[in-house]
C-alpha cells in the first residue's frame, strides 16, 4: 500500500512541478500486488509474484499539455524526469482548452480510500500456502470430464489475489485515494469426443472479499460449457431471434458507452452523434450508472481527473441522457463536462423485473441462445457490426441443438431498437452488470 | 549500452551469478532479463500536435523453472536486496536445486534494426512537423476529408538477459510507428479510413515516401467505401489479398503451431508432426530476420538468437514454434520464438512475422478470374482464435464480390469464420506476389507483443461470410 512518505514525495513533485514552470499538474500514484498461482491439470504449473508501482503526471505548461509516466520513484530520477516533461510539454503546440477541472467538481469524500468497502482486510492474512490451497481445491481435473465417451484433456486454472492503491493529487488542492482488492479465478477446459474432436470453454469468477470468494465450481461450469457444445454445426442461415446469455452480452454494451465518449462525439466518429436527448433505441432499454455501490467490484468515487462520480441515469427507455465528456472535451464541444465514463453501468430489467436466460428463451420460443463470442468487430462510425458465435439452437423455450462457426451481422441502432427483453440475471462480479438480452430479426450466417 | 548493460542496470556478472545462484536453490533452471524501455508519443488531432509524453519503464524479470513448472517475480528495482527478494519470491515453485553452467557464452546476433538516427536524438519539433505534413497530405489528395488523427509513437528498449548455462545477451530494440485515423464525409455519410506503418528502426522511417505512401492508402478507393454493402452470408470461395490477409496464417495456423498449446494436449495439431496438412508447395514460415521488420528479433527474450523458423513445409508440419520450455519438453532446439511483453512477463512462446512463400498459380487476376461467385478481401482488421477447435475469425475492412471472375459491388464490415485445419486443406491456389504487411499488428495471447504478418495472394475454397 502507498505509504505517507510516498504521499509526501508526490506532493512534494507538485510543488517541483511549479517550481520548474509548470503551470498545473496531476500526479496519480499507483502501487499495486498481485500473487498468481497457475495449475495444469490439477498441479501447480507456475508461480508468480508481481509488485508495481507508478506515477503518472499531467503536466500543463504555457498553455501546453503533456503526459508522462515513471517507475523509478526516487526523489533524483523523478527530478529529472519532471524537468524533461516539461521540456517535451514545451514543444507541443498550445491548446487553450487542456485545463485542470473546476475545484467545484472535485471529490472530496475519498480520503482513506477505504469508502466503498472494498479493500479486504482479510488480504494481508493470505500466505504461500493458503494460495496453493485454492488454487488446487478449484481443480476438477482428478475427477475427469464426467460425461461418458468425452475426456478431459487439459484444465488450466489460476488463482489470484491483489492489492491495488490509488493517490491522486493535483496543484488545484485535490486529493483522492481509492482502494481496493480483488480475489479471482478463471479456468478454461479442453474436452476430447470419441471422434477425436476438440472443445474447449472457460469460466471465471472474482470478487472484492475473501468471504465472497468461492470458486469451487468454475472449473465443473468450464467443463459443462464446452460439454454442451459436442457435435456443434452451423444453422441454417437466416434471421433468427437472438438471446444472448449474461456472461457474454456485455460485447452488444461496450460499443453504446464507447459511441457515448465524449473523444468518439468531436471526432465524429461515433454512431450516436447528434442522439442526446433523443430516443434511438427501444424503450425496453435502460442503463444506469451505479459507482457507488457500496461492496461491490468496480464502484468508485472518482475518474482519473477527480471529479466526483453519481449515480446518473445513461440511456432512460432508449433515449440517450448523457455523453461521457471530460474537462478538455467539455472544451472542445462547448458542453458541460461529465465523468469521463462511465463507471459502474447496469442494464434495467425489462419488460418485467426478474427474467433469466431459461425466461428470454421461453419469452422468443424460438432462435439461437449466443452463449460466447469468437473475434469480430464493430465500425464506431456507422454501428455496422459482425461477429462470430457460438451458441444453442432453441425452439419452444428449450435448446434444441449446439451450433458453432456461424456470424451475427447487423448495425447496433437497429439491433437494439429490435430489443425484445432484458433480463435481471448479471453476474454481480463483473464491473459492467450486463444481464441476458434478447433480440427480434438478427442475421446469422452459417 | 555497455555490452553486458551494467551501465543501465547497474550490476555487474558476478551479481547476476549471485542473483542467478539465488533462484537456482528452487529449481533447475534460472534467468534474468533486465528492461529499460523509454515509450514516447505525440499526437495530432484537430490539425495540431498538442498532446504528447514519454514512459520510462524500468526493472527485472527472474525466472526459475522445475522442469516445465514456472516460478516468476520481478522488481522495479535492480539494487542486490530487491533482485535477492525477487530471486527467492520466484523459487516458491520449489524444484531440485540447479547450478550453474561454467559456460561463459556470449551468443552472437546479426544486426536487423537498421538504425540511422537513434529515436532519443530526434528534434520532437521536426517530429510534430512531419505528422502535420501528413495531414495536409490527406487533405490535399481527398476534399471530402472531416478529420485526421495521426499518432507517431516510438520506443527504446535496452534488454540484457542472462542464465544459469553463463550465457550473456544484450540487445538494444527500437521501435517507429505511425498510426493514421481518416474520418471523411459524402452526402451525409461518414468513412473511417485507418491506415499505419511500424519498422524496428530509426527517425529515419519518417521521410516523405511514408507521408506519401500512407496518405495514397488511406484515400484509395474511397468512393468504392462510401458505396459498400453487406453481401448476402454464406458459404463461398474467397479471395484474400497479399500482405495483410497474412492474418489468415497468424490466427488460423501459427498460434496453432505455438508449442506450448500442443505441449498441453490443446492444439488441433497436437498430433500431426510430420503429417500432411495442407497441398504440396505451400511453405508457412515465423521470421525474426527480416531486417527493420516490426516482428524482427535479434535475441528472443530468453537470449536465444533470432531465426528462421519452417512450420510447414512442401505441405507437411515440420517444426512447432517453441520457447526453452517447449523445446526441452520436445527435445529440440528452441525456435527464438520466447517472448515477453516486459520484464512483468514471463516469456511464453510467441510468433513473429508469420508468412507463406509465393507459390505458383500465378497472379491475383487470375485467382480472381477462377471464381464464378465469391468474395475478394482487400483489407482485414482484427481476428481471433479457439484453439482447442481451431475455429477462426477475421474481419474485413474493406473487399469486393466477385462474380464471374470479375470484382463487382464492394462491401465492408463483415466477418469471416472458418477452421483453421480446414481453411489450410482449402487452400487451392497460391500467387506468386508474396508482399509482407508493415502495419502495426500486436498479438494479444495473454500478453502484447509487436508482431507481423505477410501472405501471397490465395484462393481458399471455402470459409463462411457473414452478411444479410
Amino acid at each position: 500500500m502507498i505509504s505517507q512518505t510516498e504521499i509526501a514525495l508526490t506532493r512534494e513533485c507538485v510543488q517541483f512541478a511549479l517550481s520548474e514552470g509548470a503551470d498545473a499538474v496531476r500526479i496519480t500514484l499507483t502501487k499495486s500486488t498481485e500473487d498468481l498461482i497457475a495449475t495444469l491439470d490439477g498441479e501447480v504449473d507456475r508461480v508468480s509474484r508481481c509488485a508495481d508501482r507508478s506515477m503518472s503526471i499531467a503536466i500543463f505548461a504555457d498553455g501546453r499539455f503533456g503526459s508522462f509516466s515513471i517507475n523509478k520513484l526516487d526523489r533524483e530520477s523523478l527530478r529529472d524526469f519532471i524537468r524533461r516533461s516539461i521540456g517535451t510539454v514545451r514543444m507541443l503546440a498550445p491548446d487553450d482548452k487542456r485545463v485542470l477541472p473546476s475545484p467545484a467538481r472535485y471529490c472530496r469524500e475519498a480520503v482513506s480510500g477505504r469508502e466503498m468497502e472494498i479493500y479486504d482486510e482479510a488480504y494481508a492474512g493470505i500466505d504461500a500456502g493458503a494460495r496453493k490451497e485454492k488454487a488446487l481445491a478449484a481443480s476438477a481435473f482428478s475427477k475427469g470430464s464426467g460425461i461418458e465417451g468425452v475426456r478431459l484433456i487439459s484444465e488450466e486454472g489460476e488463482y489470484s489475489d491483489s492489492e491495488y492503491d490509488v493517490y491522486l493529487i493535483d496543484s488545484q488542492g485535490l486529493e483522492c485515494r481509492h482502494s481496493e482488492t480483488s480475489f479471482d479465478y478463471g479456468v478454461e477446459v479442453t474436452l476430447q469426443d470419441e471422434q477425436g474432436n476438440k472443445y474447449s470453454d472457460y469460466w471465471w469468477t472474482a470478487s472484492p472479499r475473501l468471504a465472497d470468494f468461492d470458486p469451487s465450481g468454475c472449473a465443473r461450469t468450464a467443463i459443462g460449457r464446452a460439454a454442451a457444445q459436442i457435435g456443434a454445426r452451423p444453422a441454417e442461415s437466416g434471421s433468427y431471434k437472438m438471446v444472448v446469455s449474461a456472461n457474454v452480452a456485455s460485447r452488444l454494451v461496450t460499443p453504446l458507452l464507447s459511441a457515448l465518449n465524449g473523444y468518439s462525439i468531436q471526432q465524429g466518429n461515433s454512431f450516436l452523434v447528434d442522439s442526446l436527448g433523443k430516443s434511438v433505441f427501444s424503450e425496453g432499454l435502460s442503463i444506469v450508472d451505479e459507482p457507488w455501490r457500496k461492496g461491490e467490484a468496480g464502484s468508485k468515487l472518482f475518474d482519473s481527473e477527480g471529479v466526483r462520480t453519481s449515480p446518473a441515469p445513461v440511456i432512460s427507455e432508449g433515449c440517450v441522457k448523457q455523453y461521457f465528456i471530460n474537462t478538455y472535451m467539455a472544451g472542445k464541444l462547448g458542453k458541460e463536462p461529465t465523468v469521463e465514463d462511465a463507471i459502474r453501468p447496469r442494464v434495467c430489467g425489462w419488460p418485467r423485473p426478474g427474467l433469466d436466460t431459461q425466461a428470454l428463451m421461453e419469452i422468443c420460443g424460438e432462435g439461437i441462445l449466443v452463449t460466447d463470442f469468437n473475434g469480430g468487430n464493430c465500425n464506431m462510425t456507422t454501428g455496422d457490426f459482425s461477429y462470430g458465435i457460438s451458441g444453442m439452437l432453441f425452439k419452444d423455450g428449450r435448446s434444441v441443438r449446439p451450433v458453432n462457426g456461424m456470424l451475427v451481422t447487423g448495425n447496433f441502432l437497429t439491433l437494439w431498437k429490435n430489443l425484445i427483453a432484458a433480463g435481471e440475471d448479471y453476474r454481480p462480479c463483473a464491473t459492467k452488470l450486463i444481464p441476458s438480452l434478447a433480440f427480434d430479426k438478427v442475421d446469422f450466417s452459417g | 549500452m555497455n555490452h553486458d548493460g551494467s551501465d543501465i542496470f547497474g550490476v555487474t556478472l558476478p551479481q547476476m551469478r549471485e542473483i542467478v545462484a539465488e533462484g537456482l536453490k528452487g529449481g533447475d533452471w534460472c534467468d534474468l532479463y533486465f528492461e529499460q524501455t523509454v515509450y514516447n508519443d505525440l499526437l495530432l488531432r484537430d490539425g495540431i500536435v498538442a498532446s504528447g509524453g514519454f514512459h520510462l519503464d524500468y526493472g527485472c524479470g527472474i525466472r526459475v523453472l522445475n522442469g516445465e513448472k514456472t516460478g516468476y517475480a520481478y522488481s522495479e528495482s535492480t539494487d542486490m536486496d530487491s533482485l535477492r527478494s525477487a530471486a527467492k519470491a520466484a523459487t516458491a515453485i520449489s524444484g531440485h536445486p540447479g547450478s550453474i553452467s561454467a559456460g561463459g557464452i556470449r551468443p552472437e546476433a546479426p544486426e536487423l534494426y537498421c538504425m540511422k538516427h537513434k529515436w532519443s536524438d530526434a528534434d520532437k519539433k521536426a517530429l510534430c512537423s512531419w505528422l502535420e505534413k501528413l495531414e495536409a497530405a490527406i487533405r490535399q489528395k481527398e476534399a471530402r476529408t472531416r478529420k485526421v488523427i495521426a499518432m507517431l509513437s516510438f520506443s527504446e528498449s535496452e534488454v540484457m538477459m542472462y542464465n544459469s548455462l553463463d550465457e550473456l545477451s544484450s540487445d538494444s530494440r527500437p521501435l517507429g510507428s505511425v498510426t493514421l485515423t481518416a474520418i471523411f464525409g459524402d452526402k451525409g455519410r461518414t468513412e473511417q479510413r485507418s491506415v499505419s506503418r511500424s519498422f524496428r528502426c530509426g527517425s529515419e522511417m519518417l521521410d516523405e515516401q511514408l507521408i506519401s505512401t500512407l496518405a495514397e492508402e488511406a484515400v484509395r478507393n474511397l468512393d468504392d467505401s462510401f458505396a459498400a454493402r453487406r453481401p448476402k452470408g454464406g458459404r463461398m470461395p474467397v479471395v484474400m489479398a497479399a500482405g495483410a490477409s497474412g492474418i489468415l496464417l497468424h490466427e488460423a495456423m501459427g498460434h496453432a503451431f505455438e508449442a506450448d498449446f500442443n505441449r498441453k494436449g490443446q492444439s488441433v495439431f497436437c498430433d500431426r508432426m510430420g503429417q500432411r496438412i495442407c497441398r504440396k508447395g505451400i511453405n508457412i514460415i515465423d521470421d525474426a530476420t527480416i531486417p527493420g521488420n516490426r516482428g524482427a528479433l535479434r535475441f528472443d527474450d530468453e537470449g536465444v538468437p533470432g531465426q528462421k523458423t519452417y512450420m510447414v513445409q512442401d505441405g507437411v508440419l515440420t517444426s512447432y514454434l517453441h520457447d526453452r520450455i517447449s523445446a526441452s519438453w520436445y527435445g529440440v532446439r528452441p525456435t527464438g520464438n520466447g517472448r515477453r511483453e516486459s520484464f512483468r512477463y514471463n516469456p511464453i512462446p510467441r510468433m513473429r512475422t508469420t508468412y507463406m512463400e509465393s507459390g505458383s498459380d500465378g497472379s491475383l487476376d487470375d485467382l480472381i478470374a477462377s471464381v464464378r461467385k465469391g468474395i475478394y478481401v482487400d483489407k482485414f482488421a482484427n481476428g481471433e482464435v479457439r484453439i482447442g477447435e481451431g475455429d477462426f475469425t477475421f474481419y474485413v475492412k474493406n473487399g469486393y464480390l466477385i462474380e464471374n471472375g470479375r470484382l463487382t459491388m464492394p462491401v465492408k464490415d463483415i466477418n469471416i469464420i472458418g477452421n483453421g485445419p480446414q481453411a489450410l486443406a482449402d487452400i487451392e491456389a497460391v500467387a506468386s506476389d508474396l508482399k509482407i504487411d508493415d502495419g502495426t499488428w500486436t498479438c494479444g495471447k495473454e500478453q502484447s507483443v509487436a508482431v507481423s504478418c505477410g501472405i501471397p495472394s490465395v484462393l481458399v475454397k471455402n470459409l463462411t461470410v457473414g452478411g444479410e
